[in-house]
């Protein structure tokens, strides 16, 4: 028996997977799931709408543009609703389909795809790049191995500089680089995020997934019987074992597991998906793709390794609609809908009225008490607008605007307001609900509390 | 001289055990790191000179956005820690890079070793 740690054998070497390549209707998906996922990555940055980046993370301005629609810090609570619902997708995905996030979508997943393809473009297939590795350092070798560098770190450079273009103007940033005046910030993150590409996609790989992943730990607590699970169907497999084509399993003793290992040659994270349930197992069915193959082959129905569910395989019967799903889908389904409205109904008009905090009040001749305010004004849209405010409550309330409320798009303004409030308002505190409104624009509409102090006088009940 | 045999039940009266232990670490390293963290911010960075500049609606005095600033730094402290302990426990055991745990991978072998009708060459 040779120890399983060190190498000696030519097919194995527990240190470093040599992820065999695998054809079929899984990788097919994934390989669909990885043009779609970088294929936005990669071009996101480049799509204008009108003179502006569709995408665009303005982090000095404090702007985030996204498709027509602009973001401001105010808007905060929509990251915070984006990732409550990222969370919970994830959940439901999960509980619904297991691991699909790591197999198919997971950045991990897809960049290792992507840096295996480049692997095996320019160092071969599995048998190919085990004997470069084990061979001595010849002319060949140090060719095939600087050319796989040069290329991944092209690749991985270009990864950080499409990052960095999510942040700066993606064509400002391509003319800096083209005239070597990029600035320190930008190099610092193109270089920093290309290094953590190559990083993680060169050279950690399936190591990410087995040792570093908090998803991979804790994505059993949101599995139950009912989950979709890769897994090997034990009781048809076993007893394993090489046969001919023509010997009958039954009549031989043995099941439907000819022990070809093409199920671990070509498992990302090295696991023999036979030994059961394993959380080094990130579902991406390249195990049942082979063997379905290797089925096809023998004349053996396929599925010996498949997606299924602990309730199926113990022959019970299997749910879809149970009440996890039902609990997150409900949240999802009241997450977005109530985000979209949200959005759809959002005024792109902020306003706030802060009191003059030196003086409380002051009285004028004509039984007029005059309040001083600094109105805070934010012109979300990206079109300049004229506004108007009135009082709604009381229409004796006289408005005095130190200049005209015009503001140029995405302007922010502080304009001083003095409200002259006639005494028979009432005293101590009055509330006003002040109106504020594009003369333009009808729907673009505020209205706002203002605190308006008022003399008290002696013997006299508010 | 060897592994006396101890009894499981018995809790020695002030050892603590493995999860007392875990979670009074976490508490503490979150704090101390929260506490260094609340020092260096708000010895360079003035609270109320922000004020103008606050995305929320309302003005914050020093004692509130030093308290919030403290707690703010704690929470995510806190779920660093606990992750960090989490991953540790739930991770493989000691003595995994050198074997222990998990059985040994089968021997990989040529498909068609034992298999001499399974013709892999089309299997890309």
């Amino acid at each position: 028996m040779t120890e399983h740690v060190t190498g000696g054998s030519l097919y194995r070497k527990e240190p470093k997977i040599y992820p065999r390549q695998v054809s079929g209707r899984f990788t097919r998906l994934r390989v669909v799931a990885v043009w779609v996922l970088l294929g936005l990555f990669y071009l996101l940055p480049w799509l204008q709408i009108g003179d502006k980046q569709a995408v665009l993370f303005d982090l000095p301005a404090r702007k985030f543009y996204l498709f027509g629609l602009t973001f401001w810090p105010q808007d905060f609570v929509y990251l915070a609703l984006l990732l409550i619902t990222a969370g919970l997708s994830l959940f439901f995905f999960t509980a619904l389909a297991g691991r699909l996030w790591c197999g198919f979508a997971c950045p991990q997943t897809v960049w290792t795809e992507v840096f295996i393809r480049l692997e095996r473009l320019i160092e071969g297939d599995r048998q190919k790049r085990m004997k470069l590795d084990a061979a001595p350092w010849d002319a060949q070798k140090i060719l095939r191995k600087s050319v796989k560098q040069a290329v991944w770190i092209l690749f991985a450079a270009w990864t950080g500089f499409t990052f960095v273009g999510f942040f700066t103007p993606i064509h400002e940033l391509g003319n800096h680089v083209l005239s070597l005046s990029m600035g320190p910030w930008e190099t610092f993150w193109t270089i920093f995020y290309g290094f953590a590409t190559y990083g993680n996609a060169g050279f950690l790989r399936e190591q990410v997934c087995k040792y570093m992943c908090p998803y991979a730990r804790f994505q059993s607590a949101m599995f139950d019987k009912d989950t979709l699970i890769i897994s090997y169907d034990t009781e048809r497999g076993e007893p394993r074992g090489g046969r001919r084509k023509n010997v009958d399993p039954s009549e031989a003793g043995l099941g439907d597991c000819i022990n070809c290992t093409l199920c671990v040659q070509v498992c990302p994270t090295g696991i023999d998906i036979r030994e059961g349930l394993q959380y080094e197992c990130i579902a991406c069915a390249a195990c049942i793709d082979v063997c379905d193959q290797v089925m096809d082959k023998m004349e053996y129905p396929r599925g010996l390794i498949r997606y299924t569910t602990e309730h199926s395989l113990k022959h019970k019967q299997a749910h879809v609609i149970r009440p996890r799903i039902i609990v997150y889908g409900m949240l999802l389904l009241a997450l977005v809908s109530g985000t979209v409205w949200s959005m759809t109904t959002r005024v792109p008009l902020r306003a706030d009225l802060i009191r003059d905090r030196n003086a409380l009040y002051r009285e004028l001749p004509g039984d007029v008490v005059e309040n001083v305010y600094t109105l805070k004004i934010t012109n979300m849209d990206d079109a300049p607008h004229r506004y108007t405010m009135t009082v709604l409550n009381n229409d004796a309330v006289e408005v005095d605007l130190a200049r005209p409320l015009e503001l140029a798009a995405e302007e922010v303004a502080g304009v001083s307001v003095r409200l002259r409030i006639p005494k028979a308002a009432g005293q101590g505190v009055q509330t006003l609900d002040i109106e504020l409104q594009a003369s333009d624009d009808p729907s673009i509409r505020k209205v706002i509390e203002a605190k308006a102090l008022m003399p008290m006088e002696i013997g006299k009940q508010p | 001289m060897a592994d006396e045999k101890y009894d499981e039940s018995a809790a020695i009266p002030g050892r603590w055990d493995q999860r007392k232990r875990d979670i009074g670490t976490i508490l503490w390293i979150a704090f101390l790191a929260a506490c260094a963290g609340t020092f260096v911010i708000f010895a360079v960075l003035d609270p109320e000179a922000l004020n103008d500049a606050w995305v929320l609606p309302w003005e914050m005095g020093r004692r509130l956005a030093y308290s919030l600033g403290f707690l703010f730094l704690f929470m995510v402290s806190l779920v660093a820690s606990a992750l960090t302990v989490f991953m540790i426990r739930t991770g493989p055991p000691s003595g995994h890079a050198r074997g222990r745990g998990k059985p040994p991978q089968p021997e990989i072998r040529s498909p068609e070793e034992e298999n001499p009708d399974l013709d892999i060459g089309d299997l890309r």
